[in-house]
């Protein structure tokens, strides 16, 4: 566990793809509970920043420690095992696996992780609304139903972080709301959460906005401070 | 613990299952395949542990393959009827197919002198099959009414089945009339040469009890026949006893020639079904890799997508040998009733080693595919790049 208080702790974290550098520097600290949101325009770096600290990419240069484990200097299989231990992911596209039910999407990331427990698992999809619909598979599902599996799939191993990519971006406005409030929920539950988003109405929903553009930290607003 | 466990392995049964049950037609291909190659290496191992003996028993219908005879430092040119007797029952019973002494002299005919052999007419025809018979074989060993007559010889004393002649030997104190019961073709010596019973010869030439050689046709599978020889000589020092080398080597060469062209074509049925495998595990696997890329994403290892993979190929080879090692059977006695007239027996062995070698197969076809899906870059994949 960390010692000083952040779940998150990057300095000076760096991509760079040949000679263009896609993030550069970005420094930051997420405090256990804290829910900061990513903004900036396209190619700003959102993804990279995301994929960096989802291990799902080594960065290039920088320090990153999750939950007191240092994961810039660790082999792409201790990557897999952080990814299944520490982190839940949300992702835009939502990333089920088609023939598996909802239930067993579900059961999927605690399959990687540990044991599986599918009465966890029901129960996960319960809190998300989808206590009707275990046994549906993903293309019985609307967009909304599916991102709450997802949600759900991200909650089930109780990450550290929860990382979030764009998760309304392919959601109605209804669909929308149910998702900011169960953010809202897991926030209030204490969950650390970083949300990646285009969406004002989502970002400025966390606690923290970093802005990015051409890679940088342009800035970044405390909710508490504008208030 | 162990309820988890169970309910781990329950649910990678479920992955498996699910993963191959919705990727019918890509399933079934890479099944036929596998299928189809399992029935041929089957078939073809069924038939090659029975194709040395039915060949072996093919073989011995063309003639005879071991010599028994006096020894070449012996100024005798005969040996006791008793030797033969005991050289035959050196033999395993199992392996002999047929045997016969040989005594020859010369006698007269109406016509003319003629070659006479006297031989057991029961163990030459087991020898020689394949001589064409007009009219009708000898049956009884006894018989001293009765000869056959080779087909030149025949001609030129111009005798035809039914017909009786007067038999006389060289010193002319011995005559007997005797009726033709067969004309044989041998395309050999015999062709010029009367054959009466051996204890009828005997008599004629004055020979009681002796021969000049014996033939025999043995079964060289799974029989040192070297040693054979050796034993018989042994046992019996003024016999010469050996195996006609000439026919022993063909057979080896024949056999030899039929196993490798087997082999060939099980390797060449094998790398099709090979290649077959690939392509269709390869199409699955880019079929499927925003799955792959998800799971990687949830925390999947290599070892854990490499373990599905090969899972996933192992159901589909067992599934497919076993259909394989059903349709091999038939497919064995098909050839065995085309080449050899007869069925080709079912030996467990087959089993593990189709199953072996069709697992080593899936396993070179599932490298290439495995590989690609362990180098699939979860992030690529999640933006939508791969």
């Amino acid at each position: 566990m960390n010692t000083n208080g952040s779940v998150l702790r990057t300095r000076n974290l760096t991509r760079r793809f040949g000679e263009v550098a896609a993030l550069e520097n970005f420094t930051v600290d997420v405090p256990r509970g804290e829910w900061i949101s990513i903004m900036g325009p396209s190619g700003s770096g959102k993804t990279t920043l995301l994929n960096l600290l989802a291990c799902l990419d080594p960065p290039t240069e920088g320090e990153y420690t999750l939950d007191g484990v240092d994961t810039a200097t660790v082999t792409e299989r201790e990557r897999s095992i952080i990814r299944r231990e520490k982190i839940g992911l949300i992702f835009q596209q939502f990333h089920l696996v088609p023939y598996l039910t909802a239930l067993e999407n579900v059961m999927l990331a605690q399959y990687y992780h540990s044991m599986i427990d599918e009465n966890d698992c029901k129960e996960a999809l319960e809190r998300v609304g989808l206590g009707h619909r275990l046994n549906h598979l993903p293309s019985q599902l609307s967009g909304g139903e599916q991102q709450r599996v997802c949600i759900a799939r991200a909650l089930i191993n109780e990450p550290a972080i929860i990382l979030a990519d764009e998760p309304t971006g392919n959601l109605d406005e209804e669909n929308e709301r149910v998702v900011l409030r169960l953010f809202e929920k897991l926030h209030s539950e204490g969950r650390t959460i970083v949300l990646v988003t285009h969406n004002p109405a989502l970002g400025e929903a966390a606690e923290r906005m970093v802005l990015l553009q051409h890679g940088r930290i342009a800035d970044i607003v405390s909710k508490a401070a504008v208030a | 613990m162990a309820a988890a466990r169970v309910t781990r392995a329950r649910m990678f049964l479920r992955l498996i299952t699910k993963a191959l049950t919705v990727r019918k037609s890509r399933v079934a291909i890479a099944l036929f395949s596998i299928m189809i190659g399992a029935a041929i290496i089957s078939a073809l191992l069924c038939v090659y542990f029975d194709i040395s003996i039915k060949m072996s028993r093919e073989l011995r219908t063309y003639g005879a393959n071991f010599f028994v005879g006096p020894s070449a430092d012996s100024e005798e040119r005969t040996i006791d009827f008793s030797a033969f007797e005991a050289a035959v029952k050196t033999v395993p019973p199992e392996a002999l197919i047929g045997a016969s002494p040989y005594l020859y002299g010369i006698v007269r005919l109406d016509l003319g002198n003629a070659v006479m052999a006297g031989v057991d007419f029961s163990g030459i025809r087991r020898l020689s099959p394949y001589w064409q018979v007009d009219g009708r074989w000898i049956v009884a060993d006894f018989d001293d009414r009765n000869c056959m007559l080779g087909k030149s010889l025949a001609k030129n004393m111009e005798l035809k089945v039914g017909d009786k002649i007067n038999l006389v030997n060289r010193d002319r104190n011995f005559e007997t009339k005797l009726t033709v019961k067969g004309i044989i073709e041998t395309g050999q010596a015999e062709d010029q040469q009367i054959l009466v019973n051996r204890a009828l010869a005997q008599q004629i030439l004055g020979q009681d009890g002796k021969i000049n050689h014996a033939m025999m046709s043995i079964l060289t599978e799974g029989l040192d026949i070297d040693a054979l020889a050796s034993s018989i000589e042994r046992r019996l020092p003024f016999i010469d006893a050996k195996p006609i080398r000439k026919v022993s080597h063909s057979e080896g060469k024949i056999l030899g020639k039929i196993t490798g062209l087997m082999a060939l074509v099980a390797i060449v049925i094998l790398s099709l079904t090979t290649l077959c495998v690939m392509t269709t595990l390869m199409a699955m696997i880019v079929e499927r890799t925003p799955e792959i890329g998800l799971v990687k994403a949830l925390g999947a290892d290599n070892g854990n997508v490499v373990l599905q993979f090969l899972s996933e190929i192992g159901v589909i080879t067992v599934s497919g040998v076993v259909l394989g090692i059903v349709v091999g059977y038939g497919l064995a006695q098909v050839l065995g009733q085309a080449v050899f007239s007869s069925s080709i027996s079912f030996r467990l062995i087959v089993v593990p080693m189709t199953l072996a070698i069709s697992l080593a197969a899936a396993l070179v076809a599932g490298a290439i595919p495995v590989r690609m899906a362990v180098k699939i870059n979860p992030s690529s994949v999640l933006r939508g790049e791969e």
